[in-house]
């Protein structure tokens, strides 16, 4: 049995949670919340620190079982069947979403010319190869592209500092601090696919008294640190474009990207960048794949490449229908609002409760 | 079909968790290999050889005993075996009174006990051991049809000495390096570590060469599990040919068909110590003067052992020069290809220009100009490794001077592209690890393709194509790319990125499982 150390249970949580979050997050906080946007990214994201410490607590209880295993002992056969299999079409569904990231932002920005289902296929490929590999391996992707990614973020944001004007983010909570929570609201679902993964991960951590711990500190670890640096992405988006501009640029930070210049040498490395962004976009993709494929493990108790061979059909059919970037913004908001977060916030507290009183009452 | 089947898949595929098994060959000799030890079928077996040599004569103790001496000439001291066998039996021992009590039953042991001297010496009764013996160039003796035999340690040819190694040469730090003759090695590394934990177990292996190998370790250091599992995969090893430390190389590592070495080679005492001394495990192979270590992670493959002689501050230069010469020869020509085709707007319009102006009137896209030129720049180096030495470097000098300044002004190449290529071969050279500067030289050519289709979209998906395998690999048993993941933070500060001062290297490598992890290091 494969098992991953407690530091890359960190890494890879926080790559998988910020994803592909930093792209769009700064038009999403900034429409709701005004210039004030950027404050509530860390708040939003904060949520998801009781959930995944609700996940390891059942965790603690079931050692080597994921979510859907304990959900089956804890509600029974037929609704734990049924969380399953809404677990694998949310999983399976915005996986395929995900991988139509890429594809579009390589066409908008710098690869107009090359067919979308190319930039698909590489990084299916990517994917492919990570789950073929295991979650070990996997893991240890993460632990290398996740500090590549914060400091490729770092600097894209170190290097916009020259075009900041202060005067966007004047002032400060002049609209009070309703909208605030419009903003946070628009943030949790991020940290809701976050706990979704966790829910799928539990049977490869460690289950060591002392690792739970760590575990459990990693969590915390994730979220502040992804918080963090998106609240800094959101932070210099509206300082350079100010708030208007920053929520009608769909994907902001690639914008930033595309005005780098050093020293009136070097410009528009985004194409750079992009080759980073690409490295936590198949991580989250790939994320959302091992979690289609440990749910359809779990339900139906089929494994093996021809499964392996059609979730990737899935996804890159779900890929190949998303027309634009209006309709990825469109489909994505819908799965995180309507069912990612849905499902997350009703399962784990209910479960977790359930699973409680269980334990107490000796039932 | 079903037999083409059969033979890919025996090509291709081996037994998950085990080594490739070969079912050995026998062979006619073997049959004789079993019978009772006797002089007289020694004889018979090995007589047709010109080179084996039989002294008879008699011994005349209490009863006269026919005895031969058998070795091989060439391989043996021939003044040792005069001076100090045949000639206290045959001459200076006649009359001694412990020759006198001299029977065919007792004079094995009472020739071993009182009558030769000589520090390896001792006594054998099996057919297959005399004949190994023998062959391998010691002298044994027979009496009468006695089954028990003496193997005395004669052993003495030509061998080149030690002298500095070509392939690690340094500026600051010892000379010597290992030759072909195992038992030279074995001393040398003796020399460096004083210690009995130090082991050096003997092993043979090839059916037909014979070949003596010894596995070499720090028994208070080393992981049990690693050194078990090295005795484990050389047990496997059943092949008629053992040459050298290539073939077993292939025999034992984790994954083959990976371009990337997963076994460690030195030429250098002072290496292997070092290594030794971090927990690895060394397997010297008598004939060629390379030495293997495992386990290793690829971050070692760019370290050198001068950054030890070294300040620990020009180390660290030192390191991060090589990375960034590994870095330029595998992506320098893609990251070319990919900038002039799809992503023009990185460069400064100045240099655009002049790019521009360069590739004037050549007639292939980036990706071919670039393909023509490391095909050419590959071609050039194997003709210069292959042709004397001297004529080597003439080649090299007419391949950079003549063909390139030829090629662009024939309006072949671009001016740029030339640079960049030969940008390239420099800083392949900069990869102290051969094996390492070949997987780099190899993974260069798709990463040139990727970017001549996708640009940096196509280089990007190489890189994370070559991590993913990075990090798939392992080292008996030892992640590849330890430290970096799973992520020793100590370790990469210790001895990785950078060369921490010696009273600060408390610790061996964390990513390897050792007996003993402090090294000391206090000042």
């Amino acid at each position: 049995m494969e098992r991953i150390s407690p530091h890359q249970f960190m890494t890879l949580g926080a790559a998988v949670l910020m994803g592909g979050t930093f792209l769009p997050l700064a038009t999403f906080v900034t429409a709701a919340g005004g210039r004030d946007g950027w404050m509530t990214v860390l708040p939003g994201l904060a949520v998801g620190i009781p959930y995944g410490l609700m996940v390891l607590s059942l965790f603690e209880q079931y050692p080597q079982q994921n979510l859907l295993l304990i959900s089956e002992k804890i509600f029974g056969k037929w609704i734990g069947k049924i969380l399953g299999c809404l677990y694998i079409f949310i999983s399976g569904y915005y996986g395929g979403i995900l991988l139509a990231i890429p594809g579009i932002i390589y066409e908008q920005s710098i690869m107009q010319f090359t067919p979308r289902w190319v930039i698909y296929l590489g990084s299916l490929l990517l994917v492919l190869y990570l789950v073929k590999t295991g979650i070990e391996v996997f893991a240890r992707f993460s632990e290398v592209v996740f500090p590549i990614v914060a400091i490729a973020m770092v600097l894209n944001i170190g290097l916009s500092i020259p075009r900041i004007e202060q005067g966007e983010l004047m002032p400060i909570l002049s609209e009070g601090l309703k909208p605030l929570l419009f903003g946070a609201l628009k943030v949790i679902p991020f940290p809701m696919e976050y706990i979704l993964f966790l829910a799928g991960i539990l049977s490869f951590l460690p289950t060591g008294k002392q690792e739970l711990g760590q575990l459990k500190t990693g969590v915390w670890r994730a979220v502040f640190l992804v918080g963090i640096l998106d609240t800094l992405v959101v932070l210099i988006q509206i300082l350079v474009f100010g708030p208007a501009e920053t929520i009608r640029l769909a994907f902001g930070f690639l914008v930033l990207g595309k005005m780098v210049e050093i020293s009136r040498t070097i410009a528009g490395v985004e194409s750079i960048f992009l080759g980073v962004w690409l490295g936590v976009l198949v991580i989250k993709c790939c994320a959302f794949f091992f979690m289609t494929i440990w749910g359809i493990a779990t339900v139906f108790n089929l494994k093996g490449l021809k499964w392996n061979v059609a979730v990737s059909a899935v996804f890159l059919g779900i890929a190949f229908g998303i027309a634009n970037r209006f309709s990825l913004t469109k489909e994505a908001s819908f799965m995180e609002s309507y069912l990612i977060l849905p499902l997350a916030t009703v399962w784990i507290p209910t479960l977790w409760g359930v699973s409680r009183w269980k334990d107490r009452d000796g039932v | 079909m079903r037999s083409w089947l059969k033979m890919f898949k025996e090509l291709t595929i081996r037994p998950k968790g085990e080594r490739q098994i070969r079912k050995s060959p026998s062979y006619s000799s073997d049959e004789n290999l079993t019978k009772p030890l006797s002089g007289q079928v020694v004889k018979e077996i090995l007589s047709k050889s010109s080179d084996v040599v039989f002294r008879e004569f008699f011994l005349q103790g209490k009863e006269r005993i026919p005895c031969i001496v058998a070795a091989v000439d060439g391989l043996v001291d021939k003044n040792l075996l005069d001076q100090f066998i045949l000639k206290p039996l045959m001459v200076e021992l006649v009359g001694h009174p412990e020759l006198a009590k001299v029977t065919l039953s007792n004079v094995v042991d009472i020739t071993l006990q009182s009558l030769l001297p000589g520090l390896e010496i001792k006594k054998i009764s099996k057919m297959r051991d005399a004949v190994d013996a023998i062959l391998s160039g010691d002298s044994v003796i027979f009496f009468g049809n006695l089954t028990e035999a003496i193997v005395i340690g004669a052993r003495g040819w030509a061998n080149r000495g030690v002298v500095e190694p070509v392939t690690e040469t340094i500026v600051k730090g010892p000379r010597e390096g290992f030759s072909e003759t195992l038992r030279i090695n074995t001393s040398l590394l003796r020399r460096k570590i004083k210690h009995p934990a130090l082991r050096i177990i003997s092993l043979k292996l090839g059916d037909m060469t014979n070949t003596d190998l010894v596995v070499t370790y720090i028994d208070k250091i080393a992981s049990p599990d690693i050194v078990s599992e090295v005795f484990r995969r050389l047990g496997t090893i059943k092949m008629d040919s053992m040459q050298g430390n290539a073939y077993i190389e292939e025999m034992i590592e984790d994954n083959p068909y990976s371009p990337f070495p997963q076994i460690a080679f030195t030429e250098r005492p002072d290496v292997l110590a070092g290594k030794l001394l971090e927990g690895k495990v060394g397997i010297i192979v008598d004939g060629t003067p390379i030495v293997l270590m495992v386990p290793v992670a690829f971050m070692q493959f760019l370290n050198v052992n001068e950054d030890y002689y070294q300040r620990a501050m020009v180390a660290i230069l030192s390191r991060f020069v090589r990375y960034i010469g590994a870095f330029v020869a595998m992506l320098a020509p893609s990251i070319y290809i990919a900038v002039t085709t799809f992503h023009q707007e990185i460069i400064p319009t100045d240099l655009l220009m002049s790019i521009s102006a360069g590739r004037q009137g050549v007639p292939f896209p980036a990706l071919l100009e670039a393909l023509i030129m490391t095909v050419t720049l590959e071609i050039l180096q194997e003709a210069g490794l292959r042709l004397p030495k001297p004529i080597g470097q003439t080649i090299g000098i007419v391949g950079a001077l003549i063909i390139g300044d030829a090629a662009v002004k024939a309006s072949l190449v671009s001016p740029l592209m030339v640079i960049i290529i030969g940008l390239t071969a420099v800083a392949s050279y900069a990869i102290p690890t051969y094996d390492l500067g070949l997987a780099v030289r190899l993974m260069r050519f798709p990463m040139m393709i990727l970017a001549g289709i996708l640009g940096f979209f196509g280089v990007s998906v190489g890189l994370y194509v070559i991590l993913i395998h990075l990090l798939s690999l392992r080292s008996f048993g030892v992640p590849y790319l330890s430290p970096i993941a799973p992520m020793r933070i100590r370790a990469l500060l210790q001895d990785t990125f950078v060369r921490a001062p010696w009273w600060a290297l408390k610790r061996r490598p964390q990513f390897m499982d050792v007996k003993e992890p402090r090294s000391g290091g206090k000042r």
